[in-house]
């Protein structure tokens, strides 16, 4: 820890960053008032987790019938939303695409935070999280768990690594080029290896096709692109950061692009599911509770928003409209979500004895849980934004609130 | 099997079975600790997965010939076996153990439940047993249209077919595991070390048989049920099975719920010893295998 006094004052530079502590005391009180939410929301998901240590799996709303429950739908939703964002800072040292450069920074940042909390979420969900230390004593190999936890890890440090190469500015444009070079093949590896989790099960018919992996890549990169998008848009509205409209309509075109062939593969799936010549008594039972049955409400708005959001930003004419391009997103990343859930409930619809499950809905505790690392990571967020220098050529940082839109979305779905 | 139908707790685990089974664990113990449990487990795993798809298709079909139940045998080897035994039970001997349910002869009494929710201490409030007893429409083994809440047994107009863990040959639950907490002992039975398991409930996802279930509550059972010899508080919050009653069944005796089928519709046995009932079953009836498509080699076969 080296501090140097030569910089502004209230700036310290720790570890090599300039962190601006000074911004954190001019702050106002509104954003004081949504730290303060944040911790509280934080304290009430320790306290949740705490419940759940001292009296069990019994208080979480998952039974036999459906072992994995809101902490997994969030595990592939927090990873595939880190996967995606990266994509995007990838594409400025790998196809040159100058325009994003501004997101550099931001997009690393939440790509960290986002494998943290989904991390966060598996460690909560063991009753005994001291017992994950067998995953690095004796890893069985045939296990895609071993996979995606390791990858996801990995990941995490990757990307904070890569952060401290951006802020610092260490080793130049060549060492953050590297960084892509490694960190964009282990998301693609990271949200493959998530899909083998689902993928890789023959006693599950309707995860078990190989179409997973690229629906999971797709969703990930549209998902991530898409809360990016969101993400630049309310640091822009707060003042913490500039962005060119012509950076917002290039993102744009890029998830549209991204959600059509999400979409074609989904719709791949379904036909090859239901076609008479290729359909089995086992998958029409089991999807049909997907498109007419008990579990519609989630897996039909998934086309619907997804075919929305697609259209919204088709239109050559109406693209560039950030009003457009917002909804689009939020669509987008609420739609994902929700095939999140679907695609991890249609292993769980129907039991392997052909025995039918109600449809999941997470306790109390689940939910608070959730919510408590959204605020985690949020907290992270706002206070980066305040004491980081976040923008890529070097700016004071304006008062400002957080990323709020952004992770918003999520908890009012998790109740659904 | 045994015949005489008291059933005697194995108190002294002292008393090692006949065989060479002591030697034969030391010897894996000592490959477990030198070649590491990568080389023990995945390795094998691997390797195993692969050449059992040409297998799969015939193995269900056959029930002449003494060739067949080698094969058979010869699948059904240790998976990720970490060298290290059952603690509540003797080591594994030279046996073979495998299943036959006549499900002509089941009348869905769900005796063969109660005993072993009885035998293997299942919390009386956790919601699950390890066998499953499906009531199936006649003309037709579709598992979506089978009954497992069916109140009224022994419906002319219906059959039978208990289900549990098939103690399987390709265990795709031990293969799962990402931390090697649950294994396939030397005489084919599928085990789960309860100190190690981290609840992930993998396993619970790759069986295809739903035979495994986690422990949501923890485990009550009322003190004068308490059977001593099998782990109880260790159970809460991990994953448990059917053992094959490896308690009763390495010390000479059978399993709870072959000894309480009023029918005698479960016979248990070993398929190292040719003149065991499963042997003799499996050489001369025609026998299958549910799901025999998923290609898991369960070592519980079906007759009827």
């Amino acid at each position: 820890m080296a501090e140097v006094s030569t910089t502004p004052p209230g700036v310290k530079r720790i570890i090599g960053v300039d962190f601006n502590f000074a911004a954190l005391r001019t702050a106002g009180p509104r954003y004081w008032a949504f730290v303060s939410l944040l911790l509280t929301v934080g304290v009430l998901g320790l306290m949740a987790w705490g419940t759940l240590l001292t009296q069990g799996g019994v208080v979480m709303a998952m039974r036999d019938s459906y072992p994995w429950g809101l902490w997994f739908t969030n595990y592939m939703y927090y990873v595939g939303l880190a996967a995606g964002g990266l994509v995007v800072y990838a594409s400025v040292h790998l196809f040159g695409a100058k325009q994003y450069h501004p997101l550099a920074r931001l997009a690393v940042l939440q790509a960290g935070v986002l494998v943290m909390m989904a991390l966060l979420g598996i460690i909560t969900d063991m009753e005994r999280p001291w017992r994950a230390m067998w995953m690095l004593l004796t890893p069985n190999f045939t296990s895609p768990f071993v996979f995606t936890g390791s990858a996801a890890t990995l990941y995490m440090v990757i990307c904070f690594v890569d952060l401290w190469i951006l802020l610092t500015g260490k080793g130049g444009e060549k060492l953050a080029r590297r960084m892509t070079l490694i960190a964009l093949p282990l998301a693609i590896y990271m949200h493959t290896t998530t899909a083998f989790v689902l993928a890789l099960n023959k006693s599950r018919e309707l995860w078990h096709t190989a179409v997973m992996v690229p629906i999971f890549l797709t969703s990930a990169t549209a998902s991530g692109i898409a809360l990016l998008l969101i993400t630049a848009y309310i640091f822009q509205r707060l003042g913490i950061m500039r962005f060119k409209a012509s950076m917002f309509r290039s993102m744009s075109t890029l998830l549209a692009t991204v959600i059509i062939m999400d979409l074609f593969l989904l719709v791949v799936e379904i036909l090859v599911v239901f076609w008479p010549t290729s359909a089995q008594p086992g998958h029409v039972v089991r999807f049909s509770e997907f498109l007419t049955g008990s579990y519609a409400f989630a897996f039909v708005p998934v086309l619907v928003l997804g075919t929305t959001a697609f259209i919204l930003l088709a239109r050559r004419s109406t693209r560039h409209l950030p009003a457009l391009q917002i909804t689009a997103s939020v669509m987008y990343v609420v739609a994902i979500f929700l095939k999140r859930y679907s695609l991890m409930a249609m292993g769980f619809s129907v039991n392997p004895l052909g025995q039918p499950a109600p449809p999941f809905v997470p306790s109390l505790v689940e939910v608070l849980l959730a919510l408590g690392i959204i605020a985690l990571g949020m907290l992270i967020m706002t206070i980066s934004a305040k004491v980081l220098p976040l923008e890529v050529p070097e700016d004071h940082d304006e008062g400002q609130e957080s990323p709020r839109v952004e992770f918003a979305v999520e908890p009012t779905l998790e109740v659904g | 099997m045994s015949e005489d139908r008291e059933i005697v707790r194995p108190e002294d685990k002292e008393r090692a079975p006949e065989g060479c089974t002591l030697s034969r664990r030391r010897f894996l113990e000592g490959v477990g600790a030198a070649a590491g449990l990568f080389a023990a487990g995945a390795v094998p795993a691997l390797v195993t997965v692969l050449p059992q798809v040409a297998n799969a298709a015939e193995s269900g079909t056959e029930s002449t010939g003494d060739g067949v139940l080698d094969s058979i045998i010869e699948e059904d080897h240790a998976v990720n076996y970490p060298g290290k035994p059952v603690y509540y039970a003797d080591p594994a001997g030279a046996q073979k153990w495998a299943m036959v349910i006549d499900v002509k002869a089941c009348i869905g009494c769900r005796r063969c439940v109660y005993a072993c929710v009885e035998e293997n201490n299942i919390g009386r409030e956790s919601g699950f047993t390890y066998i499953q007893v499906l009531e199936m429409e006649p003309g037709k083994i579709e598992l979506e249209s089978a009954k497992l809440d069916y109140e009224e047994a022994g419906r002319p107009d219906k059959w039978y077919m208990p289900v549990q863990c098939m103690h399987c040959a390709k265990p795709t639950c031990v293969y799962g595991c990402p931390v090697i907490a649950t294994w396939k002992e030397p005489d084919g039975i599928v085990v789960i070390d309860y100190d190690k398991c981290i609840a992930c409930r993998n396993c619970m996802i790759t069986c295809p048989y739903d035979a495994r279930h986690f422990n949501w509550v923890e485990p009550e059972v009322p003190a004068d049920e308490v059977n001593p010899v099998v782990p109880l508080e260790e159970k809460a919050g991990v994953v448990e099975k059917c053992t094959f009653c490896v308690q009763l069944t390495r010390n000479g005796h059978t399993t709870a719920c072959t000894e309480a089928c009023p029918v005698g519709a479960r016979k248990f046995g070993d398929l190292n010893d040719p003149e065991s009932e499963v042997s003799i079953l499996l050489k001369t009836r025609r026998v299958w295998r549910l799901k025999e498509d998923m290609g898991n080699e369960p070592m519980i076969w079906y007759v009827g």
